[in-house]
């Protein structure tokens, strides 16, 4: 798996760091969306991690990210994928592989999911993004992204993709 | 007052009060939720012998601050007792025992942060940039270090949490982009142990079975030992990284899998943290075991 940055300009990266988020001038714009989708639930008494997980993969390919979480505190998931007209979900399971999510969200490009664990252990977070528009069922913003500019902007086969979480 | 409802509600001794913060609780993330759009179902169960994805190998270390907040439902521990920062030395040596001490450092703030203890806050932020001038990071530390104080001068204890946060992840990521993983993974494990050894050392003097699930971190030990495991280089051959890589075996030997952890596992995993943390971070105290903290 490739884990290599998207860049982006600096709004993004403002919006990173309003959540304390990255900085040096680039951000990954899939952990931005995350973190916007985050961005309720910060003032909600939330505490958002600044470590995170990303990288690209194939739509369609679901991915496992083992985490340990603790018994007494409640958890948000939150994950995002840039490219436009790409959707993603993320769902949370115990180390048996049973669903523990409580509530969960998904809006296209972000989606997020809550757990409260019911025992401390390593759980293990499903994200899944998915792309499967062509032709006539593209809007124009979609267009616009796989309408090849000297190789710019063309789907190479694989998504970006970010996770976050939060803790209170 | 509030750390008896935190327990009820979060662990449910008391149902019919526990049923009233569910409530309070509903109507809060409702209120969060309301342009949200509920995802479709979640499969009940995935086959996990027969994954048809791929395991994403990152492993993200919790901080000490998250194991804090649930012993804080738990307990009024006394953070301030937990304090303990060590005589400043100069920041000299390996960069492995730096990186080491640089995590345990954060962690300490952690601490602090817990105890509220502006002096000792900015006490440990001026430290953390001492100590970064000698990884060579002090220009992406400076700013962090600077917040640090600032924010504990203003008692803003949420905006120190998160900048000690993000000290460490600078600290890591920069690492990284230096090709020193190895070091990256030390600042994480430094922290760990700090606050693994105060968790132990405030759950031993007053041990319940819910306190001491908090130590079931079985998955985190075995990845910082494949971490020293993978070590190259003069620093992995070093007397004080073999010391830390046979604590970490003998922890991972009392954190075993479904193993209920007892109050006599509690003392021996604050012995052993302890233990390992005078190899780089405490001074050693010869026949002495643990330390008193209330």
């Amino acid at each position: 798996m490739n884990y290599s940055n998207f860049k982006i300009p600096a709004v993004a990266v403002a919006l990173g760091a309003s959540l304390g988020g990255l900085v040096y001038g680039y951000v990954n714009e899939a952990i931005s969306l995350a973190l916007e989708a985050a961005t309720p639930y910060v003032e909600q008494g939330f505490e958002v991690r600044e470590d995170n997980w990303s990288g690209e993969v194939e739509p369609g390919k679901p991915l496992l990210v083992k985490h340990q979480l603790f018994r007494g505190n409640e958890y948000w998931f939150w994950a995002g994928t840039s490219w436009p007209g790409a959707t993603i979900k993320v769902d949370i399971f115990d180390s048996e592989g049973n669903s523990v999510g409580l509530e969960s969200f998904a809006r296209d490009s972000f989606a997020g999911v809550r757990a409260l664990p019911q025992k401390t252990a390593t759980y293990l977070i499903r994200v899944v993004a998915e792309y499967s528009k062509t032709g006539e069922g593209l809007t124009d913003e979609e267009r616009g992204a796989n309408d090849p500019v000297e190789g710019v902007g063309e789907f190479s086969g694989s998504l970006d993709w970010g996770l976050v979480y939060g803790y209170r | 007052m509030v750390m008896i409802e935190n327990v009820i509600r979060i662990f449910g001794r008391a149902p019919l009060a526990g049923l009233g913060a569910v409530f309070v609780a509903t109507l809060i993330f409702g209120a969060g939720l309301l342009n949200a759009e509920n995802a479709p179902n979640a499969p009940e169960r995935i086959d996990l012998s027969n994954f048809p994805g791929e395991m994403v190998e990152k492993v993200v270390v919790p901080i000490p601050a998250e194991i804090f907040a649930v012993l804080e439902k738990l307990d009024e521990p006394d953070w301030n007792s937990g304090i303990e920062l060590p005589e400043q030395g100069d920041p000299v040596g390996e960069r492995a025992i730096l990186a080491l001490t640089f995590g345990s450092l954060v962690g300490e703030g952690f601490i602090a942060v817990q105890a509220k203890n502006a002096d000792e806050i900015q006490t440990i932020g001026k430290r953390v940039l001492a100590l970064s001038e000698a990884l060579g990071l002090a220009a992406a530390v400076r700013p962090h270090s600077l917040s640090i104080i600032e924010a504990a001068g203003n008692s803003d204890w949420k905006k120190v949490r998160d900048e000690l946060d993000a000290t460490q992840q600078t600290v890591r990521t920069t690492m990284e982009k230096l090709r020193d993983d190895e070091l990256s993974g030390l600042v994480s494990l430094g922290g760990w142990l700090r606050g693994t050894n105060v968790v132990t050392s405030f759950i031993s003097n007053s041990f319940s079975e819910d306190k001491a699930e908090l130590l079931n971190q079985p998955g985190l030990i075995e990845h910082f030992r494949g971490l020293l495991d993978s070590m190259k280089g003069p620093s992995a051959n070093s007397p004080q990284i073999r010391s830390i890589s046979t604590g970490l075996a003998r922890l991972e030997a009392i954190i075993a899998p479904s193993t209920e952890i007892s109050e006599e596992d509690i003392n021996q995993l604050r012995d052993i943290s302890r233990t390992m943390l005078e190899e780089y971070y405490f001074e050693k105290k010869a026949a002495e075991t643990g330390t008193s903290i209330n």
